[in-house]
């Protein structure tokens, strides 16, 4: 009976999940076109899966096996299955292999079970609570009816009349195990991961996230332009459907682990932001319906508690955003963003999250002019003046007024532009860019600045939404830049850094850019620069999302405060995990309220990590940790520590020359 | 020389009389002896400039004679009392004038403002430039006209203001926003007495509405912003004037029409004559228009719903207010508009579009009240513009003591409640006796 | 503008929007003037109070690249077209704008106080006023209702205070800085928009072109004049501090004596009511 059961059964299954998967496709399908190699991506799916997939999925030790021996388990045993019961290849080896997997696959589900037994706020209940009891009876079952073919058990042992009903139960369970691994791989149950994301893997909008055999740097976080010469091309993504097909497909890869939410800045600071159920909102509304079935945790609501879920609703074609009410998503949900990619470098599924935030902030500034709070004014300003802060064009080097700074515009061509940056107009950043001067002063750097010349580099506007004023400043800076001749471009603001190098490429400008934390190192590392020993006290450092996650540069800053003798008290949140200022993608602008503020829980970081002095290498960082009142740490940039550690070099008085104190440096340079 | 001003009736008369024969010799004597405003030159009776020497100058502290040519000092005699400053104006009546210059101040609230005096100013530079043909300023008042002090000493005012004559229009129908009424009446003047000049405070919801109605219904470009008048032999009407364009952006110089509108500081306010700001009525009656604009009233506005740049007065909280309810309530007894301080605003106690500083919101209040805020340089920055800052602080060394008028040290929630107690058993007691 | 909407078309009001190319104050670039922009939102507000209202924004002036971008700023506030009274630059724009009007008879005609280029002079709104022979309010901050031909407004007194005033339409209103703030500029709806472009008779503007034009020099700060009467007077006014600018510190006393001395400071700058 189970002979001829099985081979129905698994056809059926296969038949289902075949339909299944030809109505996802077509949701997938509704979104704009993108273009993608298809085959090239199929043929890059292993190595994409194993090695760039495994590096984030084996943060996690244990889910990391767990996963293997489930999932690896289970595609054996898919496999041989249909090959032995359902084409009926009774060969034993092929038995014995696939008892082999679904046993491997029965272990990696009490793994899973033991999870779900207590599992972390962040992971969504609902039907992913149901699925390690899925696994099992697929594995068990399939365990068990296998057994006859390797022989372990007579073959009539299920066939004989008394036995019928073992059968129907075993036959009941298969089918169970085959309706939520095939069947509900395509029709959106939680096994949906496993076909959408491996499809997800191979037309990835970010191909070059990924690393190849030659090596390849398997990183790529500018943001994407936006074509503004095709008057019929939309601004930005109003609805669902208005996303491209491989963004929607990557939504539905999403297992909701919750890694996302763990790590957001925003979410832990209960500003009405969920990365995890803003992706499931993006699913929700690309089959169109409500968010009732959520399982996980909401989006926090201003102050204690979440938005309840049910309330929103969405549709492929509806909007995204309501103009009055609600629709899927609250405005504030995507201003609260402070586009730090904690979110992406922690989900395993490779989900773009920020991406699909700033494509929806682009629909709501540029087709609606709904920039929240101070955007308006902020965007404004850099039309009109070329900086956020609307102060006059002219002034932008007023603060070097007695600092003699050389003048791309009279040298042409020099080894070192040194990018400014808004800061500029800051004083305390100005602190900043004196000391910044003072060290590349001291080690005779050929550099010169652009002065009134530069212009914002457009990060702001980009972020808020606003690619036009971002497209005409690049371009703008770009066709400044191409005046003159420069091996370098060096930058204390990782902001202008990330953009000038990763984004105005796409606009035609191509440069090497430097953080000055790279520089530095690298001007030590040639012996151009000599340090006093460290007096002070302990140090932590705090890795800015623009330079750490956007552009993976952990180690230079680090080599720097060692080189100056500071051993950096890390953090616990800290690299790759760094925890946000608060102070990026134009957060502090939108100023969406939560609970708390995301610098105040970054200054709790440095208190509990004992530092007396947090070193940054960002004005952004600067500007919001320095705000946050009764701080139990200094705040100081990279460039102050050098800048006051700095000894004259003299190579027949070391000594003395390290001896000599930071102010008759100071002298030295007033000399200069 | 006695502090007791004997007066002389005849030589009053005589020195008021410009025309008679000896005007010129009795001005000469009294500005001598009464000790101010001495006048040292003068025309006499053929035409030749005569000049008293022993006029120039004062007597300095110690008895010797100095002249002051830097012209920062005109003649101010060392014996001169300060309470003789009042007394040492000249008076100056002109009878029979050239031209007139007609000024429509604002007169808010009643009274001449400093713009009005200023402008009042101007009208004077500008009759009397030839001093052998002074033209007379005459001034149309609309509505109720407070003065300073009372009867004699409110008609005073006007005069020492540099009016000649004054055309009062009090009727109800001027009151409030009457542009059309108070145009007609505007134009029955032009009719009667063809001045030869216009000009009006450009001042918002003042002088640059009637000034500009005026202007077009004498088919007159108007000059407005004007901020400076020069004489000018080849402008038509004898001045140039410069005047703000373009938003303050831009200086023009264009010849002085007959419709002017000013800006404060346009010419220095009349102080050394006193003027006879004569009353005259209209001939003819007023044609009475049929208004299209219907004057509701003043409309009662929440002080909490004021915008913050716009507040005359402001309570504003910072990281030291530990009972919010007790300043909310303060705010609303005192009738003040809320403020809040980055930190507050940060910590969520107000709202967002509530706070003051270099990136919240520039406040121009006239008395601002900062309560339990430190003073961080963005906050000064943002109050910079206020006329009065109280502080409640516990702390004396904070910075925005150093800026406060006056500074409370103590602690604020007890001070808000006294503070408040005060006022309601004012209010009450108020009440009580109406 | 559609068909459907006749039946609420009759409750609504045409609304006409002058506009003029603003400047930057610091860096004088061209932009949407501050002031009609605002007139803009409010006709805008006055389009969502009383559906059927039909807004149709002017501007009169020449056409090239960067008025156009200044104007395209208007329209990304929510219009699909706006009408260019073209004519070349210098020109006067008073008759135009009176001829357009006349031709067109809006209920409402909303303009900025004064513009941000050019003379600047806000004749413009009472020259309109004047020639078209209707009333004019100035500095209005909202418009209450419209009713039976009958506009109820707002108008902003100083320090936040304000003054309803009634007025049979049509009429013309002005906006400075007490009128809501304008809406951002949307770069989608802007770079959509279409202008409807019209010729018109102009004249040259001679009289401002006999005129002497040049950056606005700073102000002479008001000295304040000593009236001393002797030399030792005026050393003492030359030589003090100018106005002790330290203000009184009270400390040590008690909360009711140091509320005493707010409440008096409070009661002499007259801001308890």
């Amino acid at each position: 009976m189970l002979e001829t059961l099985l081979p129905i059964l698994i056809f059926t299954a296969l038949a289902l999940a075949v339909i299944g998967a030809v109505r996802r496709i077509r949701l997938w399908r509704q979104g704009r076109p993108s273009r993608v190699n298809l085959f090239k991506g199929l043929v890059a799916l292993p190595r994409r899966y194993l090695v760039d997939l495994h590096h984030v999925v084996g943060r996690d030790k244990m889910i990391s096996n767990t996963h293997v021996a489930t999932a690896g388990g289970f595609v054996a045993a898919a496999v041989l299955m249909i090959l032995v019961h359902g084409l009926g290849i009774a060969n034993p080896l092929l038995g014995g292999l696939l008892l082999l997997a679904s046993a491997s696959m029965f272990v990696g589900s009490l793994f899973v079970a033991r999870r779900r037994l207590n599992p972390p706020a962040r992971l969504s209940k609902g039907p992913w609570m149901r699925l390690p009891k899925s696994l099992m009876a697929f594995s068990i079952s399939v365990f068990l009816i296998t057994l006859p073919t390797v022989g372990l058990l007579p073959e009539g042992l299920l066939e004989g009349g008394s036995s019928w009903l073992l059968a129907l139960v075993l036959a009941g369970v298969v089918a169970w195990g085959l309706g939520e691994m095939f069947f509900g791989m395509t029709w959106g149950g939680p096994m949906k991961h496993a076909f959408a994301g491996a499809l997800h893997l191979a037309f990835h909008r970010r191909a070059e996230r990924f690393s190849t055999k030659k090596g390849g740097a398997g990183r790529s976080t500018g943001l994407k332009a936006l074509n503004l010469e095709d008057e019929a091309a939309p601004l930005g993504v109003e609805k669902p459907a208005d996303f491209t097909w491989n963004q929607l497909l990557g939504f539905d890869a999403c297992v909701q682990c919750g890694r996302c939410e763990a790590v957001c800045p925003a979410f832990a600071a209960g500003q009405p932001l969920n990365p995890k159920k803003l992706i499931q909102d993006m699913v929700v509304g690309m089959a169109g319906g409500s968010d009732a079935a959520y399982a996980g945790s909401p989006h926090p609501s201003q102050g204690l508690g979440g938005k309840p879920v049910g309330e929103h609703a969405g549709s492929p074609h509806g909007p995204i955003v309501a103009l009055e009410g609600k629709a899927l998503v609250d405005a504030d949900t995507l201003w609260s963003c402070t586009t730090c990619r904690a979110c992406v470098e922690e989900c395993p599924m490779m989900i773009e999250h920020v991406d699909a935030i700033v494509d929806m902030r682009r629909y709501l500034t540029l087709e609606r002019g709904k920039t929240p709070n101070k955007g308006a004014e902020v965007l404004d300003n850099l039309i009109a003046t070329d900086n956020p802060g609307g102060f006059d064009p002219g002034s932008r080097l007023n603060w070097a007024a007695d600092l003699n700074l050389p003048l791309m515009a009279d040298l042409k061509q020099v080894d070192v532009l040194l990018w400014l940056g808004d800061g500029a107009f800051d004083m305390r950043n100005q602190r900043t860019l004196r000391a910044l001067v003072k060290v590349l002063r001291a080690a005779e750097v050929d550099f010169a600045v652009l002065g009134t010349e530069e212009r914002d580099s457009g990060d702001v506007a980009r972020r808020l939404g606003d690619e036009a004023t971002f497209q005409s400043l690049a371009k703008r800076n770009i066709a400044t830049l191409a005046q003159y001749r420069f091996l370098q471009i060096v930058t204390c603001d990782p902001h202008s850094f990330h953009v000038l190098g990763n984004e105005y490429g796409e606009l035609g400008g191509h440069y090497v850019v430097r953080h000055h934390s790279t520089f530095i190192a690298e001007l030590y590392d040639a012996g151009r620069l000599t340090f006093a020993p460290w007096k002070g006290g302990s140090v932590t450092y705090h890795d800015p999302c623009y330079l750490g996650r956007y552009n993976g540069e952990y180690e230079a800053p680090r080599n720097v405060l060692k080189a100056l003798g500071i051993e950096v008290k890390e953090m616990e949140r800290s690299g790759y995990r760094s925890r946000c200022c608060g102070g990026g993608g134009g957060a502090p602008i939108t100023d969406i309220p939560g609970k708390q503020r995301i610098p105040d829980m970054r200054m709790n970081d440095v208190k509990e990590s004992g530092a007396e002095l947090v070193a940054v290498g960002c004005p952004q960082c600067t500007a919001m940790l320095e705000g946050v009142v009764d701080a139990s740490a200094e705040v100081r940039d990279i460039a102050e520590l050098v800048a006051d550690a700095l000894v004259e070099r003299s190579a027949d008085d070391v000594t003395g020359a390290s001896r000599r104190t930071t102010a008759s440096t100071t002298a030295e340079e007033v000399i200069v | 020389m006695s502090e007791i001003i004997r007066r002389d009736p005849r030589r009053e008369w005589i020195a008021r009389n410009r025309l008679h024969p000896d005007n010129a010799a009795v001005l000469a004597a009294l500005g001598v002896n009464r000790g101010g405003g001495a006048v040292s030159e003068w025309m006499g009776p053929n035409g030749v400039v005569r000049k008293d020497p022993r006029a120039i100058g004062f007597i300095g502290p110690n008895g010797v004679k100095r002249i002051d040519r830097s012209g920062l000092q005109q003649g101010g005699q060392a014996t001169a009392t300060t309470t003789a400053a009042r007394d040492s104006r000249r008076t100056v009546t002109i009878d029979q004038p050239a031209f007139l210059v007609a000024v429509v101040p604002d007169l808010t609230g009643g009274r001449l403002s400093g713009h009005d005096k200023d402008l009042l100013g101007l009208a004077r530079r500008v009759a009397d430039a030839d001093a052998e043909q002074p033209g007379a300023v005459v001034a149309i008042l609309f509505g109720e006209y407070k003065g300073e002090g009372g009867g004699e000493l409110k008609e005073q005012t006007l005069g020492e203001a540099g009016i000649d004559r004054v055309v009062h229009l009090d009727d109800e129908f001027y009151a409030g926003f009457a542009p059309e009424a108070r145009l007609a009446a505007l134009s029955a003047v032009e009719r009667e007495m063809t001045p030869r000049f216009w000009l009006f405070p450009d001042s918002p919801l003042g002088g640059a509405d009637l000034g500009r109605r005026l202007a077009l219904r004498l088919g007159e470009r108007a000059a407005t912003g004007v901020w400076q008048v020069e004489a000018d032999n080849e402008a038509s009407l004898g001045w140039r004037c410069t005047a703000r364009g373009a938003a303050g952006s831009l200086d023009i110089q264009r010849p002085l029409p007959r419709v002017a509108l000013a800006l404060a500081e346009c010419a220095e306010p009349v102080d050394e004559t006193r003027h006879a700001a004569e009353h005259l009525t209209l001939a003819a009656s007023i044609p009475t228009t049929l208004s299209r604009i219907e004057d509701l009233g003043q409309v009662a506005v929440d002080p909490a719903g004021v915008a913050l740049a716009e507040a005359e007065f402001i309570l504003s909280g910072g990281n030291g207010v530990k009972q919010w309810d007790a300043f909310h309530h303060a705010a609303k007894v005192l009738g003040a508009t809320e403020g809040a301080s980055r930190v507050a605003v940060d910590d969520g106690f107000m709202a967002r579009d509530r706070q003051v500083g270099a990136t919240g919101t520039w406040v121009t209040a006239r008395v601002y009240m900062a309560v339990g805020i430190s003073g961080a340089i963005q906050h000064l920055q943002g109050i910079q513009r206020c006329d009065k800052v109280v502080a409640i602080n516990l702390d004396p060394g904070c910075d925005i003591i150093k800026r406060a008028d006056l500074a409370v040290i103590g602690d604020s929630t007890q001070i808000l409640a006294a503070l408040v107690a005060m006022v309601e058993q004012q209010r009450g007691g108020q009440r009580d006796a109406a | 503008m559609q068909p459907d909407l006749h039946q609420k078309q009759q409750q609504g009001i045409d609304v006409a929007v002058l506009v003029s190319i603003g400047r930057h104050p610091t860096t004088g670039r061209a932009r949407r003037a501050e002031q009609d922009a605002r007139g803009l939102e409010l006709a805008l507000a006055i389009e969502a109070e009383l559906p059927g209202t039909r807004i149709s924004m002017l501007h009169a002036g020449s056409q090239d690249d960067s008025s156009e971008a200044a104007l395209r700023g208007y329209l990304g506030m929510g219009l699909e077209s706006m009408t260019l009274l073209e004519q070349p630059e210098g020109s006067d724009a008073i008759l135009p704008l009176v001829e357009h009007l006349a031709a067109t008879s809006p209920q409402l005609v909303i303009t900025g106080a004064r513009a941000e280029r050019g003379e600047g002079s806000g004749l413009l709104p009472y020259a309109l006023a004047e020639h078209l022979g209707w009333p004019l309010v100035n500095s209005l901050a909202s418009v209450e209702k419209v009713e039976n031909g009958v506009v109820t407004l707002l108008q902003a007194l100083p320090r936040g205070q304000r003054r309803r005033l009634k007025v049979r339409l049509p009429a013309i209103i002005s906006v400075d800085e007490a009128a809501p703030v304008a809406r951002q500029s949307a770069f989608g709806p802007a770079r959509r928009a279409t202008f409807a472009i019209t010729t018109t008779t102009s004249e040259a503007d001679s009289e401002l072109a006999q005129w002497h034009l040049s950056p606005a020099r700073k102000r002479p700060k008001r000295l304040k004049i000593v009236k001393a009467a002797s030399a030792r007077d005026r050393f003492k006014a030359a030589a003090s501090k100018s106005e002790g600018k330290g203000g009184q510190v009270l400390t040590d006393v008690s909360p009711e004596q140091g509320a005493e001395a707010i409440y008096k400071l409070l009661k002499e700058e007259d801001v308890l009511r």
